[in-house]
């Protein structure tokens, strides 16, 4: 019972200050695939804000290519950024977002195909809004959870046009 | 026994569940706070100026979700952690004259991962750490204390991506003086201030010479701190002003602090010592985060402490001491002593602890008999005749023939 209560006592004790990082993961290996039918630019950590980036894939990722695998201490949760070179849904663009919240230049919300949700396909324009032929930037955002250790990342397309983002 | 476990169970859960992730900005303020807890820490051990006392510990949060940090870019798994120490020694040079030494430190922040020394140093790690020495002399005769030092305020690791600048700051300086229950203690960096305490310790305690009963117990103590605070550039100090007040029998105390000039109320806390000594406590308490209006603006919370660990949850302490923590249940492994003499008494205390005295007589008969017994040096008896007879042990005697023994004679 005496050693039963030290073993105890020493398994409460390991598991704190000093040998938690046994247990648990302190930085996520992130792989991306993308399964839609454009290229990747890159993928980024952004702040709320939108002021501050981090870039943490900076490899162009073709249709049905993955990435390579990059290891950062990014555990928690965060908000994602993955840049497009383009986006098959523009031709279909009559939505345009004004009233988002842009100090440099504005942006347009790629109208969803079939209009059940809300589109989440963003393009920011140096001349405003339904300028076509003048992209600065093709991306989607979303908030992940990144539970730390190998984890990977699908990027696809789904029926209203919008990206869907899969973390396994 | 079951039920208790469950609860037990059901409060680790929660504890986790509700917790809210501490803001980068609480962890740019840990040294400020770090040094002025410290300061009053040495304050009320100055309160005797001789003996000695020690406060160890380290916060026990077992999970990476418990107190994840909140960045600008979202919210990170990780560990909170504070170490910290507290030793104060004195000798007597004379009858009357005490000399001491005294050394506080802590080592507060986040990582990634916990550790006790070595810290794994994340990309999103804020370590920092305090240490205040000093020296201080006592005289009984006319009871004053005088105490001065330095602090040095060490920025481990601030990671850029989070954190904002901050300046290694190693060079502040204390000084405290005593007459009877009057304290004033002020504390600079170059040659601006950062702290001015006056206290006054109206409560009569035994344990400086006072009294343990009657009204001069039921006397508060009041203490008033000028802190140097710059909003925008310009200087908008304030002043906090504590006040500690026994309500029965010096176990029950309410500790209550205002903010002058501007936000009022900040915190209150009922304090119960089932021994006035403090080794023991239990505390409620209620702090005014001014963050929001109105009810939501005040944070609820209690502890326990059991001389070698404390549980808080929401309580004024832990919130100002663990980076704004709250909604989870903090646990921390400590030993907090005082002795003056022989008696002990824990940190703020008004009267020592109840003395245990186990004296310990060595028993003769046993001692002698034991020795008796090792060295086998045989045992009395008494013949028919009443003598004494003595029966030699361990002697041997050999019957030899005299050719033998005279050998080559």
């Amino acid at each position: 019972m005496k050693y039963l209560r030290l073993f105890l006592c020493l398994v409460a004790f390991s598991l704190t200050a000093c040998m938690s990082h046994v247990f648990t993961d302190t930085t996520t290996r992130l792989q991306v695939e993308n399964k839609t039918d454009v290229t990747i630019l890159g993928v980024d950590i952004i702040s709320e804000d939108g002021k501050s980036v981090y870039t943490w894939i900076r490899d162009a990722v073709e249709p049905g290519e993955k990435s390579r695998v990059v290891e950062e201490d990014w555990v928690g949760s965060f908000k994602v950024r993955v840049r497009f070179d383009k986006w098959s849904g523009i031709a279909n663009a009559t939505y345009c977002a004004k009233e988002i919240d842009v100090e440099v230049r504005p942006k347009v919300m790629v109208q969803a195909l079939a209009k059940k949700s809300e589109p989440n396909v963003i393009i920011t324009d140096d001349y405003g809004c339904s300028q076509e032929g003048n992209l600065h930037m093709v991306y989607s955002e979303a908030t992940l959870d990144f539970e730390g250790g190998s984890q990977h990342l699908i990027v696809s397309q789904d029926e209203d046009g919008n990206v869907a983002f899969k973390l396994k | 026994m079951k039920i208790s476990k469950i609860l037990l169970l059901l409060a680790m859960v929660a504890g986790v569940a509700f917790a809210d992730p501490i803001p980068t900005e609480a962890l740019t303020q840990s040294g400020l706070v770090m040094r002025d807890r410290q300061l009053r820490d040495i304050g009320l051990v100055m309160r005797g100026g001789r003996g000695g006392f020690v406060d160890i510990g380290y916060t026990y949060t077992p999970s990476s979700e418990q107190l994840q940090l909140k960045s600008k870019y979202g919210v990170h798994d990780g560990f909170a952690f504070r170490h910290h120490y507290g030793i104060f020694g004195s000798w007597a040079l004379d009858s009357v004259s005490h000399l001491g030494f005294l050394t506080w430190f802590d080592r507060v922040g986040w990582d990634s991962q916990d550790f006790f020394f070595f810290p794994h140093y994340g990309d999103f790690a804020h370590i920092s750490s305090s240490f205040t020495w000093g020296f201080s002399y006592t005289n009984t005769k006319y009871d004053v204390t005088a105490a001065l030092g330095l602090q040095h305020q060490n920025l481990e690791l601030a990671s850029h991506k989070v954190y904002p600048n901050e300046s290694d700051s190693l060079l502040f300086y204390w000084a405290h003086a005593r007459y009877k229950n009057v304290s004033l203690q002020a504390s600079f960096y170059r040659n601006t201030f950062q702290t001015i305490r006056l206290s006054l310790d109206l409560e009569s305690r035994s344990l400086y010479g006072g009294v343990s009963s009657g009204y001069k117990t039921f006397l508060p103590n009041l203490s008033a701190t000028i802190y140097r605070r710059k909003t925008n550039g310009d200087d908008d100090n304030f002043v906090r002003l504590n006040w500690e007040q026994n309500l029965y029998e010096q176990v029950l105390y309410a500790d209550v602090s205002f903010d002058f000039p501007d936000d009022g109320f900040r915190s209150a806390a009922l304090k119960f010592y089932p021994v006035p000594s403090r080794l023991l406590g239990i505390e409620a308490s209620c702090l005014r985060r001014q963050e929001r209006s109105g009810a939501k603006d005040l944070l609820w919370g209690g502890a326990i402490d059991l001389f070698f660990l404390r549980l808080g949850y929401n309580t004024v302490f832990d919130y100002e001491n663990m980076f704004h923590a709250k909604g989870t249940l903090i646990a921390e492994i400590k030993v907090s002593l005082g002795k003056i003499g022989r008696d002990h008494f824990g940190r703020g205390a008004s009267q020592p602890a109840p003395m245990v005295t186990t004296e310990r007589k060595p028993d003769l008969k046993k001692i002698l008999k034991a020795r008796a017994e090792q060295q086998n040096l045989g045992s009395t008896s008494i013949d028919a005749q009443g003598n004494k007879v003595i029966e030699a042990k361990g002697i041997r005697y050999e019957k030899v023939d005299g050719s033998a023994t005279q050998g080559g004679n």
